[in-house]
This record gives C-alpha cells, structure tokens and sequence, in this order.
C-alpha cells in the first residue's frame, strides 16, 4: 500500500513542479482529442441532421448500423487506420503514421457515430410544429436549417461532450495509429499504459489524475447541458 | 359586382382540393373563394377539416388535389414568397427557445428587415404585452395565454396580408382571448388584413366576420346543422348563401 501512496505523492510533486514529460503528454492529449472532436462535429453534424430530419429509404437500416457503430472497439479503428496509413496502404503517401493527425482520424471515427446517432435523436425529438411554425413566420430552407440546428443546441452540445468523452479516454486508436512516440505522439492514455507497464506508477497516477479532471470538468457540462434539455 | 370586379377582389380561390392523410380524405373542397380584407369563420366539429383548410390555405402543405390560386396565380409550398404575405397561428403555438423579443422579430430577421425594436415594442403593446416587462422573458417562463399573445405578436409584427388563426382563444383565460381578438381585428382595421379565423366560439365568429363556413367531415356543408346561426339576424343574407358560389357574398 505505501507504493501506492508514494506514488500518488510524487504524481502531486510532478504536476505541481510542471514536469515537462507529463505536460507533453497532456498537450498533446489535449491537441489531438479537440482535433478529433472538431472533426467529427463538422462531418457528424450534417449526417446526423440528414438522418434524423429527412425521411429516405433505408432509413431504419443505417440508424442500426450508426448504432452498432457507437459500441466498435478502439482496437479495431486502430487496426483499420493503420492498415490505410500505412506506408502500403491506399493513404500510405500522406505520411500520417505516427503523427498526431493521423490519431485524430481514427479518433474522428470513434467519435462519429457518437454525434450522429445523437444529432439525429435530438432532430427527432424536436416539437413537430417548429417546422410549419418557421414556414409561417417565412423563412426560407436555409434559415429552417439554421435554426432548427439552434433549437437543437443543447443535444448538440451533449453530443460533443460525450464524443470527447470517449475520445479522450480511449487508448487503443492511440496507441496502434501514434505508436506512443516520447515528446510526439503520446497521449495521456499510451502514456500510463506504458508507464504502468514499467512499474512508473507516479506519473501513470499524475496523468490519470489529469485525465480525472478532463472527464470530471466534461461531466459537469454534460450535467448542464442535460438540465437546459430536459427544461 | 361584375366579374372583372369580382376577380380582382379575390384573394384566394381554391378549385377541386382535395386533402388525404394515410388513404383518408380529410378535406374536399370543390370550389372556394375568399376575398381580400374579408372575414371568414370557420365553424363546425373538431375534426372537420378546419385546421386542414387552414394548413392548406397558408402553404405550409400542398394538396393532394386541386390548385389554390392566391392573388391571381397558382401557388404551392414551393412559392416561399407566398409565405411572407400569408401567416397562420396555431392553436397550440409553437416558440422559439429563445426571448420574447427574439421569438417576435424572427419573421422580421428573415425579411431582412430594419427597424426590428420598434417594430417589435409595437406589436407587444398590440396584444398587450408589457414590451419593458416581456421583452427580455424566456419563453419556458410565460403562461400559456402569454404564449399565444406573443405568437399572435410574432405574426402581427410582419402585418401579413393574410392571418389565419386555429382556434386562437381555446382554452385560454378571458383576459388573453379578449387581448387575441381585439389584436387580430386591428390587423383588420390597421392594414386592412384579410382574417380566416377557425373557432368554436359562435358568439365571437358572428360580430365579427362577413361571411361563416361550416365545415365537416372534411366539406364546407351547404346545409349546417346548427340552422340557428343561419337565421342570426347579425348575419342576414351574409350567412353563407351555398358554397359552391363562386364569389363570396359580402
């Protein structure tokens, strides 16, 4: 037990002594998943609006495979984009392997079916008289776009909360797409992975309790956003 | 009144519409014509195709037969322009997430229009809403017969051509049904709105329109059953005189 507190001790002392190594992982965790998240926002968005605005055949049949997506492993995304960055893969040439925006398009498609599944849920759940309603008052396509996507503002905004939450916490994407490069691509996930493995326990505890407070600051918007929801 | 006369004075005329929801006829009206700055109740049972008539008058949806013709020419849902002349207030209607005074100048911010604030504080005092006291109010925080009075505001603001109004006092207190009515008559009176107004409140329909149509199981009935109305002496020969005439008798 005494390691263990040993351990959280010098994990205070690494944070509160701005350890370069620590912060690097946490700089770059903190670039690559907002990356990510942008990313699947401004793909996830759009598709998540089509699928629960529009009514098309085949509808039902992709809301279960965007479901079905929302449960893929992150080891599985690894293994796909990897095969794609590889150097013998079809995105070979672009040079992404190991690098923190080849990371973030596997997150991206972590994130994806997480936003869409939701932007359509909350699409779907909008009141059916918004639509006759801006019609009425004259608005025009563009601007029911528009402001049905502001009516489903806070959806919008659970729907990145719960992207980055899964984004920021997921190990495997990072690990197989990043390659867990010291002072480059490694994240705070790879990080205590690698640092656990070692037998380092002090900064695999100072960056998890880095994580902690990511998820925790994440959580409490969620909360917020989830009672302007329900209101 | 001569035909050309006649012709200019319409407004609306609507020829062989027909309205089905799921294989079920809804609406059919063979033929009707609705003049400019006339007012026309609708009465009858719920069910009976007012609201249908009304959707279908303010080309929020299209027939499944038939043409509507608004100011001369054929139009449909897919005429945006016809929209910012014709407005509709539900009976239950729908609010933006957003403030009063925001939830009123969004018909004017889609126009493009300048003057908004003004424009806005006018239309409040209209229905009798406080502008420095409901201004600045959440929507969630009004009471139903506050909703009502700031979406009949919303669509008062943009002084349309047309107002249809859905039962636009139905369950709402004394106070807020009288603000509604007398709102929606000066839309009559101050730019010379032509009102189609459903309701059930027969009292309210007789003082104040030119012409009443009852309407069930989807037609305008030639021969209503509630004949007492027919014989109103407010009314007189404006009660309606058949319903397959072709101009309204005003």
């Amino acid at each position: 037990m005494d390691y263990i507190l040993e351990a959280v001790m010098q994990a205070f002392r690494l944070l509160s002594s701005g350890d370069a190594e620590t912060f690097s992982a946490v700089w770059a965790t903190i670039c690559v998943s907002t990356m990510s998240v942008v990313l699947t926002l401004l793909v996830g968005v759009p598709l998540g609006f089509f699928l629960g605005y529009a009514d098309f055949p085949g509808k039902r049949p992709v809301r279960t495979l965007v479901d079905t997506l929302l449960s893929i492993p992150t080891v599985l995304i690894g293994l796909l984009v990897y095969a794609l960055l590889t150097r013998r893969g079809p995105l070979g040439g672009l040079g992404l392997l190991f690098t923190l925006p080849g990371i973030a398009i596997g997150q991206t498609i972590l994130g994806l079916p997480i936003v869409v599944a939701m932007t359509a849920t909350g699409v779907e759940a909008l009141d059916k008289r918004l639509n006759p309603t801006l019609l009425t008052l004259g608005a025009g396509p563009r601007q029911i776009l528009m402001t049905t996507l502001w009516e489903t503002r806070f959806s919008l905004g659970l729907a990145a909360m719960a992207a980055y939450g899964r984004i920021v916490s997921e190990v495997g994407i990072s690990m197989m797409v990043g390659g867990n490069i010291k002072w480059h691509t490694r994240t705070i996930t790879t990080a205590i992975a690698l640092e656990t493995g070692k037998g380092e326990f002090a900064l695999g505890i100072a960056l998890g309790l880095i994580l902690m407070l990511l998820a925790f600051a994440v959580n409490l918007a969620t909360v917020g956003l989830r009672k302007r929801v329900k209101r | 009144m001569t035909v050309q006369k006649a012709l200019r004075a319409d407004l609306f005329r609507l020829e062989q519409v027909r309205q089905c929801y799921g294989g079920r006829t809804v609406l059919e009206v063979d033929s009707l014509t609705i003049c400019r700055h006339a007012i026309i109740g609708l009465a009858g049972p719920n069910g009976g195709g007012k609201s249908t008539l009304l959707r279908v008058l303010a080309f929020i949806e299209d027939p499944a037969t038939g043409i509507v013709i608004f100011e001369g020419r054929p139009c449909s849902t897919r005429h945006g322009d016809v929209r910012k002349k014709v407005t509709l207030l539900a009976q239950e209607p729908y609010l933006l997430d957003r403030s009063v005074h925001a939830n009123v100048a969004y018909g004017l911010s889609v126009r493009g229009d300048t003057n908004v604030g003004e424009k806005v504080r006018g239309a409040l005092d209209m229905v009798g809403l406080c502008p420095a006291r409901f201004a600045k109010r959440a929507c969630h925080e009004l009471s139903g017969g506050e909703a009502q009075r700031v979406a009949l505001a919303a669509r008062l603001v943009l002084r349309p051509r047309v107002l249809l109004l859905d039962e636009p006092t139905a369950s709402l207190d004394a106070e807020s049904a009288q603000r509604i009515k007398a709102a929606s008559m000066a839309a009559r009176r101050d730019w010379g709105a032509t009102l189609v107004i459903a309701s059930h409140d027969m009292a309210w329909l007789k003082s104040v329109c030119d012409q009443i149509l009852y309407m069930q199981g989807g037609r305008i009935h030639p021969d209503p059953p509630v004949a007492e109305f027919a014989k109103s002496a407010k009314l007189g020969n404006r009660w309606i005189q058949g319903f397959h005439t072709d101009f309204a008798v005003l």
